[in-house]
């Protein structure tokens, strides 16, 4: 079976982001890249169907030179092949011209499954996975939780996401695309050492070329959203807080 | 002149619509009041009865019927979708932000051509312009974004319009039809629903939840929550990342795919208000936050704030609390 692996690198939403100049988009220097947590998933259900069946697995890292490092570790996890997708800043997060960009080298590397995160914290417009599987003509479902593939490689049984914690069982004839929402467990870690030493003896492929024309959703304003203007703040050491609490909690009359 | 179209995918389970239809037709009617528009709201199912007399704030309900759609497929959605949308040639097509219609956005958009604004919480209209507002970066930024003209495709996050605007006093006219298009051979097959098991403390009917979010940092940290919480006489629930770490199990997870919950007091502890998470507990009567993030979207919603170390914390609150019952 061959599985491909989309790792995406979004901005880390822990950090502060701070708005460019244009007021459309993120200041470039500021914003610290992160693999989107989606994606991390996405590896981490990779790797435990190659745990399960004979499989090679491929990952495509998408962005800056940060995206070189994800490979490394992704590599340093187990992964068979590294292939490295520039993105200029300005396209980062336009799904639309992504999975235009990445469809014709995943469509004639022939894979079983591909998979990434079913969301990326910087999308606008469809999931990457979505658009990924209408180039491919390949069918697509995603908010996975798990993934068990049939032997044959022919089929895979999913677990997908529905609210008030229902899931759905569903099957799915492959090739396809799979948006991942969490593996069955949490992504594995990989050593300094091991990553050290993906970085220096890994082969890295390359899918260079300008990126296709798609015509996508334009961002006419961006803004930080009104955060603390509701919450009344309590100041002070933990003390102070913690006493703040309390007096809160007794006057609802909760203690 | 013929009205435009505003087009309703109505998500619906277990022969119930979900709230997120209710708030996405509210968003519709809204938008298509005030512009004299038209709102359409399909609803893809196997049995129409369920839905056939529902007062809905459309102009008409169409529910389409196959076996194939007595669950969500999304490649009998899609089907069905497609061939519809192209007759109806709506303006808008707006669904839930949601694993439904996060599924069906890329193969709507492709297929017919059109943009798709996802996490949507406003959308509103400025002459021909379609203006939509858009939560980004887990809820720390919002995007404006417009389409001038032709077909526009937006996700609503759940909880943006007052769903009980979704329902009206009179029911609309209902047109029931049987699938255009043949759905006996698909690549997708819903095999199973599995409803949540409900052995563990079922967080729903807990008076008092102490939320752990990802500041919490590690597993053994959960103990000082569990004891703080069972000090408040309540228990501890989780947002998704702490989950997915398997610090805590499913059942106490809060936000989209979780439970949604209205505690009289919910205690969030290094919880960031990821719009997905807050989905679930916006609705709570007293909400504190604790993080050290003064930018976190958590302060958005809660009552009261605070930006102290919360692992400093929840020892200090546990003591004040327990001295106060006495303990």
């Amino acid at each position: 079976m061959k599985i491909a692996v989309i790792l995406r690198q979004v901005p880390d939403v822990v950090e502060e982001l701070v708005i460019a100049a244009d007021g459309r988009s993120l200041a470039e220097d500021e914003v610290t890249y992160i693999t989107n947590e989606g994606d991390e998933h996405a590896l981490e259900m990779a790797l435990i169907l190659k745990s399960r069946q004979a499989a090679t697995v491929t990952a495509v890292g998408v962005g800056g030179d940060e995206a070189r490092d994800a490979l490394a570790t992704a590599v340093a996890k187990g992964v068979d092949e590294a292939l490295f997708v520039p993105v200029p800043f300005e396209h980062r997060g336009d799904n639309h011209r992504l999975a235009a960009h990445l469809a014709p080298a995943i469509k004639s590397a022939g894979y079983d499954l591909v998979l990434t995160g079913v969301w990326a914290a910087d999308q606008l417009d469809a999931g990457l996975a979505g658009l990924l599987a209408v180039h491919l003509s390949l069918p697509y479902v995603g908010g996975l939780t798990s993934v068990a593939a049939e032997p044959a490689g022919d089929k895979a049984t999913v677990r997908k996401e529905f609210p008030g914690g229902r899931l759905g069982i569903i099957e799915v004839s492959l090739p396809a695309v799979l948006g991942i929402q969490s593996a069955e467990q949490p992504p594995r870690y990989a050593s300094v050492s091991k990553v050290s030493q993906a970085k220096r003896t890994m082969q890295m492929k390359e899918l260079s070329g300008p990126l296709p024309n798609v015509e996508g959703v334009h961002v006419s304003k961006l803004m930080k959203s009104e955060t603390g203007v509701k919450a009344e703040m309590l100041s002070g050491d933990v003390e102070r807080v913690a006493d703040g609490i309390v007096r809160i909690l007794r006057e609802r009359g909760v203690v | 002149m013929i009205p435009r179209e505003v087009v309703v995918v109505a998500e619906h389970m277990a022969a119930e619509l979900s709230d997120v239809a209710l708030e996405t037709l509210a968003c519709a009617h809204e938008l298509a009041f005030s512009l004299g528009w038209h709102v359409t709201c399909l609803i893809l199912v196997d049995d129409p009865k369920p839905f056939q007399a529902l007062p809905l704030a459309s102009d008409r309900t169409l529910i389409v019927t196959d076996p194939a759609l007595g669950s969500f497929n999304p490649a009998a959605y899609t089907r069905v979708l497609l061939h519809l949308l192209k007759d109806l040639s709506p303006r808008l097509v707006l669904l839930g932000n949601t694993s439904v219609g996060m599924d069906l956005a890329g193969p709507l958009s492709i297929g017919l051509g059109a943009p798709v604004v996802s996490g949507c919480t406003r959308v509103r209209a400025e002459g021909e312009r379609l203006l939509f507002t858009s939560k980004l970066c887990g809820g720390k930024l919002l995007a404006q974004s417009e389409v001038r003209d032709g077909l526009a495709i937006a996700l609503l996050m759940p909880g943006s319009y007052n769903r009980e605007i979704g329902m009206l006093d009179r029911v609309p006219r209902v047109d029931v039809q049987a699938s255009p298009v043949p759905l006996e051979t698909l690549p997708l097959r819903f095999l199973e629903l599995v409803e949540p098991k409900m052995e563990d403390v079922d967080v729903t009917k807990v008076p008092i939840l102490v939320a752990a979010g990802r500041g919490i940092q590690s597993r053994e940290n959960i103990e000082a929550m569990e004891s703080l919480a069972k000090a408040l006489g309540g228990a501890v629930c989780a947002t998704r990342p702490v989950v997915d770490q398997r610090w805590l199990p499913r059942t106490r997870q809060i936000g989209r795919s979780g439970m949604t919950v209205k505690p009289r007091l919910y205690l969030a502890l290094g919880v960031s208000g990821a719009p997905e998470h807050v989905e679930g507990m916006k609705d709570s009567e007293l909400i504190v936050a604790v993080n050290t993030d003064p930018d976190a979207p958590i302060f958005d919603v809660a009552h009261y704030g605070a930006t102290v170390d919360l692992l400093e914390l929840v020892p200090v609150l546990t003591e004040r609390i327990k001295a106060l019952r006495g303990e």
